[in-house]
Parts: C-alpha cells; sequence; structure tokens
C-alpha cells in the first residue's frame, strides 16, 4: 500500500512550548513537511491572543503549557462557543505517557498525544492521521471535541513502523509509562468497552 | 433536549480546514517529508552543544542554590530545565542524554512531591548529564551502559520510597 501524502503549504501550525529550542526543532521538522506558516507561542494565555487574533489550523500544545496547561487549554478550547477555532485538530505533545495522563488528554479534547521525545516519522504520521482519518465530533453537557469512540486501523495508507523509519528508542522503562502505540490505541478505548 | 428534559449529546460531521487542505494534491511524499525534516534536524545540531550546556549551567546554579531544609521551590526550578533537556535528547540522537534527564526529573518530582534526598543524588544525575551530553555518547543507547542506568534507577528507587 502506498505511503500516505499530506500537503501541508500554507496551513498555519501554531506550536505552544514553553521550551523555546524544543519549538525551534518542531519547527524545522515541521518546514522539512513543507509547512511554510508556522507559529510560535510559550504560554496558554499567548494560544488564545494568537486564536483569538488569527485562523490556526492546527494546534501542537505541550502537556505541560504553563500557567494551567495544555490540557486546561484544550477544554477552554472546546468549550469556547463563540470560537471559531474550536473544532480545530489539537495535538498534545508530553513526556508524560502514563495512562491516567493519556486519558486525561483524550477527555479534554485532544484529537491525538504525540510521545516526547519526537521524531519526525512520529509526527507526520499523527498529523496524516488527523487529516486523512474523518471523525465525526461529540457535543454533550460534559465533553465537547472529537469522537473518542473511534479504532485506529492503522495509519492512513498503513504507515507505522517501517524498516526504513529512523528509529527512536528511548530507554526501557520500569514504569507504567506507555509507547506511542499504547497511547494511539488508548484513543479507540471507549467504544470497545475498555474504559 | 429531549422530551424527558435530558440532554441528548449531539454526533456531527466535520471536515476542518485542515482535513481539506492537507488532503490536496501535491504534498511531499511521507519518505521524502522525513528525509527532510531529519535534515532539518541536522542544521540545528551544531548549536546543539552550546544549548545543552547552557541548560546545564542553569541547572547547576538552581543544585547550588539548594540549602538542607529550605523550601522545596528549587526543584521546581531544576526540574524545568531537566525537562527540557529529556525532551529533545533522543530527538537530537543524545538517548542518553534524555533517559538520564528523565531519570532527574523522577528524582524532583518525588522531592517537589515532599520526598526525603541527599544533595548526594543530585549531584549523581547532574554529573551523569555532564557524560551523557558527551559527543563520545552520542547513539548510545541506555541499555549499552548498564552499570549507569542501574545505579541511577537504583537511586531514584531510594527517592521515592522515602517519605519527607
Amino acid at each position: 500500500m502506498a505511503s500516505p501524502t499530506i500537503n501541508l503549504r500554507d496551513l498555519v501550525v501554531l506550536i505552544a512550548d514553553s521550551s523555546s529550542y524544543l519549538s525551534m526543532i518542531a519547527h524545522g521538522i515541521l518546514r522539512g513537511f513543507g509547512t511554510s506558516k508556522v507559529l510560535e507561542v510559550r504560554s496558554s494565555v499567548s494560544v488564545l491572543q494568537t486564536l483569538s487574533a488569527q485562523k490556526i489550523d492546527i494546534l501542537l500544545c505541550d502537556a505541560r503549557l504553563p500557567p494551567h496547561g495544555g490540557l486546561t487549554l484544550t477544554r477552554a478550547i472546546r468549550r469556547k462557543i463563540d470560537n471559531e477555532n474550536r473544532m480545530m485538530p489539537i495535538l498534545i505533545m508530553t513526556s508524560d505517557t502514563r495512562e491516567n495522563t493519556i486519558k486525561q488528554a483524550r477527555d479534554a479534547g485532544a484529537n491525538m498525544v504525540l510521545a516526547k521525545p519526537m521524531s519526525p516519522a512520529s509526527l507526520y504520521d499523527r498529523l496524516a492521521w488527523i487529516a486523512l482519518t474523518p471523525r465525526q465530533f461529540v457535543d454533550a453537557p460534559t465533553y465537547f471535541g472529537p469522537d473518542r469512540r473511534f479504532k485506529i486501523e492503522g495509519y492512513p495508507g498503513g504507515v507505522g513502523r517501517r524498516k526504513g523509519d529512523h528509529e527512536i528508542v528511548v530507554a526501557e522503562e520500569a514504569g507504567p509509562a506507555l509507547a506511542q502505540d499504547d497511547i494511539d490505541n488508548l484513543f479507540s478505548a471507549a467504544r470497545f468497552g475498555k474504559d | 433536549m429531549a422530551e424527558d428534559g435530558t440532554y441528548e449529546a449531539r454526533v456531527f460531521a466535520v471536515e476542518t480546514r485542515f482535513q481539506r487542505m492537507a488532503r490536496r494534491p501535491g504534498g511531499v511524499p511521507r519518505e521524502q517529508a522525513i528525509e527532510q525534516a531529519w535534515a532539518q534536524v541536522e542544521e540545528n545540531k551544531p548549536g546543539f552543544d552550546d544549548w545543552v550546556n547552557k541548560e546545564l549551567q542553569s541547572l547547576t546554579d538552581v543544585v547550588a542554590s539548594a540549602r538542607p531544609g529550605a523550601n522545596k521551590e528549587w526543584a521546581e526550578m531544576a526540574v524545568v530545565h531537566s525537562r527540557r533537556l529529556r525532551d529533545v535528547g533522543t530527538t537530537m540522537g543524545f538517548e542518553l542524554l534524555t533517559f538520564v534527564a528523565d531519570s532527574l526529573c523522577d528524582v524532583l518530582d518525588a522531592i517537589a512531591a515532599g520526598a526525603e534526598y541527599s544533595m548526594e543524588t543530585i549531584a549523581c544525575h547532574v554529573d551523569a548529564l555532564f557524560l551523557a551530553r558527551q559527543r563520545a555518547f552520542r547513539g548510545v543507547k541506555p541499555d549499552q551502559v548498564p552499570e549507569l542506568t542501574s545505579g541511577l534507577r537504583r537511586i531514584v528507587d531510594q527517592v521515592n520510597t522515602s517519605p519527607g
């Protein structure tokens, strides 16, 4: 099966992370993907200011974004009725890959979670998945966001781990941190009665 | 609102501008995009040493400011620098740096939460960070230096089991 191709040219990407160096790395990776319009901010206050000033096509947000964290920000964006960016895709970046944290991100309305340290392949595949996999929205008293009841049956075009991928191996964890595949699978839990 | 007064969830289809635009023809194929992205990462590598040095210096300064019996604000400041090192180390080819910084984050989080600690624990990690940032350790995986990794794990376990 052919690898998916996504066209990120002319899309406006907002990177929200308190680390200017990590943002620079992510910015460079996106440039490699063909993205020409990338903005960077360092706090959730700046995110909200940016969203009120212009249309953003996708938000890459650190889970620990100061001052209140990326999940609180995600909930605020999803709940604000008069916000034209309310249904904008939100990709949460986090080094805390414990199951509970991933579920919290999902339940806050994030489209996907990306484990840090990131690799170009892991970012590309998640962007492709968001772009190429239609997903309904749910408006309920306690939740507004992408339908949490879905199943990832491989990334579009069958992408995932391939022999040619650059390998990124972080140290083995004795604790309960999840691998990126496990993180992705947690976004499929509700429909299948696991959560 | 349903007839019985309950609020029913509304489910509706959404196609965002991101999805619409990303599906346009003319994009960069995945393998090429990833290759180009790695090239961009490589371009940033010359500045990586300076950046790591600054972060390590800041971390060292914060740790040096810690005094026995003082509040734990220093730990909260130190963990910011440690997280930054952890979050980019592997991407830049320094997996061992990410491993050590991650271990230090665990220690500092435990201290900030009230665990008892010894400054030796922190000093061991800072020394290990200075080691792991050296070019000779680029590409070295944690399991290639088992003495170091198991030693740090034992230290973290001690801190995590020492209530303050």
